[in-house]
């Protein structure tokens, strides 16, 4: 390797067969076009990275930055993570469960989703590599994010979206100055144009030639889950699939923290949540098979509906090694997981976290979360960004004229409705 | 380093070198394809892992060839039932 200074990276190292890369922009192997991924040298990290240490530093994702893949100290998205972690008493007795918690990422800055985590992480890596242009393809929470970071941070930025996209989640990418450009087409086409504008024009695509520094930034929620915990491991955590990436990064992180000595090695269960019209990961898993088969997508759960999982199969390997489920639930099971967390504990969230809450009702009422036990929800965007999917499925306003006697009225006729 | 690169139009005479994923059917799994492939379009074919079971074939194919003749070739194939996927697999995330 060469002399450059890496912070506490070694390499880009193949998933599939070990071969190790330099650190460049460049996400998979010339030989068995496995993906790259960090690495890391972990007894350096061991010296630098204490309690003590990460207790002095500010609260934000960043606290763990030897574990992020950065050279030098960050510069995009420094007040990303060290969301709350809630105590969640009132669903746990609704979902039947001793204990609950909730990785409450909605509010998570700067753009409301866990993707700010990914995205603060490639484009600081972006910058370090020389980057001036930042590009993704996304339906959603991943635009918004390149969009708003690249704004803070002086980057020019193109964003790629099938053109068949709600306005309204253009708008939350384009107020940020952000090249849009719809793409009309199959979303295969779609899929495999952007792989190629990828390949051919000298940008940082984050979720591209960038992938191996971006995905690590998941990780964080790990790290935070762990620390908010009073430095355990759950015993369960349960976390939603759309590529499944996010899930192998959550174990990533708690391995790593048990490499360190910051935590205890403990067993514990990793399970994975989908929508039932999206499920690829989630059959495969209950079928006890170590590929999925792709789909076609159709839920309300836009943001995990992704028919072909690049991550898929390590997703499956990790709740394997975990002893965790997958399940998957139906649009009205979504919206009554969101309406459950929002009238439970004054939390609204996106489709996503309707799904997580869902799926962890069916594994604890299945007893594959035995209800003994204690559970995290990643919960991963906020429900302001998918309004559409619940307005008329909440409740009804009721209208009275300017008088208090009407208002008494109608009081008094729903207390005897509800007698 | 690719960072400061301009980028020019594609010509559709430049060779370029195109990776994918490749998912067959339970039913065409014991087709020939891609030698077909080769045989039908002005492309260079090269595998470079693959894993076949009862219920899916999943090969990754790296095609070698004009833009024009490449592009007919993914059609071809996806027409014939094959799920064709970038290296990257889906590169649109939510
Ligand atoms: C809100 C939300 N939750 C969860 C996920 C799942 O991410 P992954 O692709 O890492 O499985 C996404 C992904 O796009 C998302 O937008
Ligand atoms: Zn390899």
């Amino acid at each position: 390797m060469s002399e450059k200074h890496e912070g506490f990276m070694k390499a880009l190292k193949c998933r599939e067969c070990g071969r190790e890369y330099p650190l460049a922009a460049t996400h998979v192997c010339e030989f068995d076009f496995g993906p790259l991924e960090v690495a890391y040298d972990y007894d350096r990290i061991k010296k630098s990275m204490t309690k003590a240490a990460i207790h002095s530093r500010a609260q934000s994702m960043w606290r763990y930055r030897e574990l992020l893949p950065v050279a030098n100290d960050p510069t995009v998205g420094l007040q990303v993570g060290f969301t709350p972690l809630v105590k969640a008493d009132r669903l746990a007795k609704k979902l039947g469960i001793r204990e609950l918690w909730i990785k409450n990422d909605t509010v998570n800055y700067p753009t409301l989703s866990f993707k700010d985590r990914v995205v603060s992480v490639a484009l600081s890596r972006a910058l370090e590599l020389g980057f001036e242009t930042v590009a993704c393809a996304s339906t959603g929470n991943l635009a918004n994010s390149v969009a708003a970071n690249a704004a803070s941070a002086g980057l020019k930025a193109y964003v790629f979206i099938p053109s068949d996209l709600e306005q309204g989640k253009i708008v939350n990418s384009l107020v940020y100055g952000a090249n849009v450009i719809t793409i009309k087409g199959h979303y295969d086409e779609v899929n495999r144009l952007c792989a190629e504008i990828a390949g051919k024009f000298g940008w940082a695509f984050v979720n591209v030639n960038m992938r191996p520094y971006y995905s690590e930034g998941s990780k964080s929620m790990a790290y935070e889950i762990i620390e908010q915990s009073g430095w355990r491991i759950p015993q369960h955590t349960v976390v939603p699939m759309a590529s499944g990436s996010l899930l192998t990064k959550i174990q990533k992180g708690y391995q790593e923290f048990v490499k360190l000595g910051l935590v205890a090695e403990a067993e514990y269960s990793i399970h994975g949540a989908q929508a039932t019209g999206c499920s690829p990961i989630s059959v495969a898993q209950k079928a006890g098979l170590d590929f999925f088969k792709p789909v076609k997508p159709n839920t309300i759960a836009k943001s995990l509906a992704i028919g072909t999982p690049a991550d898929g199969f390590y997703a499956l390997r990790v709740m394997k090694e975990t002893g965790g489920a997958a399940d998957d639930v139906t649009d009205d099971e979504i919206r009554e997981g969101i309406r459950l967390l929002a009238e439970c504990e004054g939390i609204f969230a996106e489709t996503a976290g309707g799904v997580t809450v869902g799926v962890a009702k069916k594994l604890i009422a299945s007893g594959k979360i035995p209800a003994n036990d204690s559970a995290v929800l990643c919960i991963t965007g906020n429900g302001l960004k998918t309004l559409d999917a619940v307005v008329g499925h909440v409740g009804k306003t009721r209208e009275i004229k300017p008088s208090l006697r009407e208002f008494e009225a109608m009081l008094a006729s729903e207390e005897k409705v509800n007698a | 380093m690719p960072a400061k690169k301009t980028s020019k139009p594609t010509s559709q005479d430049t060779v370029q070198q195109t990776r994918l994923w490749l998912m067959y059917p339970p039913k065409l799994i014991k087709k020939p394809l891609i030698w077909e492939l080769g045989h039908k379009f002005k492309v260079v074919t090269n595998i470079r892992q693959a894993s076949v079971t009862d219920e899916i074939g999943i090969v990754c194919l790296e095609l070698d060839g004009k833009r024009e003749a490449v592009k007919a070739a993914i059609k071809w194939l996806t027409k014939t039932g094959v799920s064709v996927e970038p290296v990257e697999i889906s590169v649109i995330a939510s």
